[in-house]
């Protein structure tokens, strides 16, 4: 049994999971690499942007594929809402677990920015013709040329609006009294009671969509061999 | 006392306007930029085609040949590229001051792109594919090294 804890007349809260440790985990290395990628390339090291690069798609992939197969609370269909429940959430109206339905909205507009950012650069090239993405030569130049200028575009006007927000959303939510970057961390938060618990995927289950998600990866920095050229 | 000050300045200006003119005329300075300018550019773009040849893993020869002796030429013409007074003080450049502060180190790694480019033209025009590869990968090696500390992101 969960520790019980009551404050006056509060409802009911304890702690709880919410978070597996997959979730966390990529959920901090990609915060971690978003800042490495920006910093890389403005400071000449672009081949280390590119590794950096290929690290957020792999956790791109193991993430898709967690969505189907891991926690409950990771899972795209545990957390993606219609309008209805956007709304029913800003009345008032949401008891779950996991991502809000306001808040799956910014998981999906992060995962499928990023996912752009990521395809953008690996079909990019250098002005120079020096760095070159893995799938550049899929290409023509006229196209390379192009997705990395809309590489760095999308940063500026989709990637940076989208981590400011990220950013703005945690601080309201402090001031409103709901701290959502320690949970985040240790993966606990106090939940109040009807809220369902979170069915833990399996470690196993984690360890083959890692699996998959480097396979996949390492496809991609050979230059996706067997597609045509 | 006010005016002797501003006659004074404004003398060591001229002057100083005087010797830039003598080393470079601001016409052919901007000319020989426009050069090294369109120069550079035809490098990058050859080089990304010549990318695109050795990451097929098949290799067209005769491309790879245009490519290696058009980088060659090029690397050749790069030695008049560089002339004092055609840094960022003169208009819009790729080209680092540090230029002409390292004026030493520069030249000693223009020399060794330009030895790169001849190799990788002596090899490409060998036919031996596996060995102009490895040669174009030296040469890329050389713009990498020298772009490292000369050369800024320029927009157009």
């Amino acid at each position: 049994m969960p520790r019980q804890l009551s404050f006056g007349d509060a409802p009911l809260r304890h702690r709880q999971r919410v978070w597996d440790l997959p979730v966390r985990l990529v959920h901090w290395l990609l915060a971690g690499l978003i800042v490495f990628s920006w910093w890389s390339v403005h400071n000449h090291h672009t081949d280390w942007h590119i590794w950096s690069g290929i690290a957020i798609l792999t956790l791109l992939i193991f993430r898709l594929l967690w969505g189907f197969v891991g926690s409950s609370t990771a899972r795209w269909t545990g957390f993606i809402r219609g309008p209805r429940g956007v709304v029913d959430y800003l009345r008032g109206r949401w008891y779950g677990i996991g991502h809000t339905p306001l808040g799956a909205l910014s998981v999906i507009a992060m995962f499928l920015a990023l996912a752009v950012q990521v395809g953008l650069g690996l079909i990019s090239e250098d002005e120079d013709g020096i760095f070159t993405g893995p799938l550049s030569a899929l290409v023509s130049i006229d196209l390379s040329d192009k997705a990395r200028d809309l590489h760095e575009f999308w940063f500026e006007t989709v990637i940076l609006p989208l981590v400011a927000l990220h950013l703005i959303a945690i601080v309201v939510y402090q001031i409103r009294g709901r701290n959502l970057t320690r949970p985040m961390l240790t993966g606990d938060a106090a939940m109040e009671s009807r809220a369902p618990p979170m069915r833990p995927g399996k470690w196993w289950v984690a360890l083959i969509c890692l699996a998959v998600a480097l396979g996949i990866a390492r496809w991609v920095v050979a230059g996706a061999p067997g597609l045509p050229h | 006392m006010r005016i002797r000050f501003v006659a004074a300045v404004a003398v060591v200006s001229l002057s100083a306007a005087g010797v830039a003119v003598a080393a470079l005329p601001k016409n052919k300075a901007l000319a020989i930029m426009h050069a090294r300018h369109e120069g550079m550019e035809k490098i990058g773009d050859t080089n990304k085609l010549l990318n695109r040849e050795f990451r097929s893993g098949t290799p067209f020869a005769p491309a790879v040949k245009s490519g290696a002796a058009t980088i060659a030429s090029l690397a050749k013409q790069s030695s008049g590229w560089f002339p004092a007074g055609t840094g960022p003080e003169m208009g819009k450049t790729g080209a680092k001051p540090e230029i002409w502060q390292h004026q030493k180190d520069f030249a000693a790694k223009l020399v060794i792109f330009q030895r790169a480019a001849v190799a990788f033209n002596a090899a490409a025009a060998s036919g031996d594919m596996a060995a102009a590869k490895a040669r174009y990968a030296d040469l890329g090696g050389t713009c990498k090294s020298c772009h490292d500390s000369y050369r800024s992101e320029m927009h157009h």
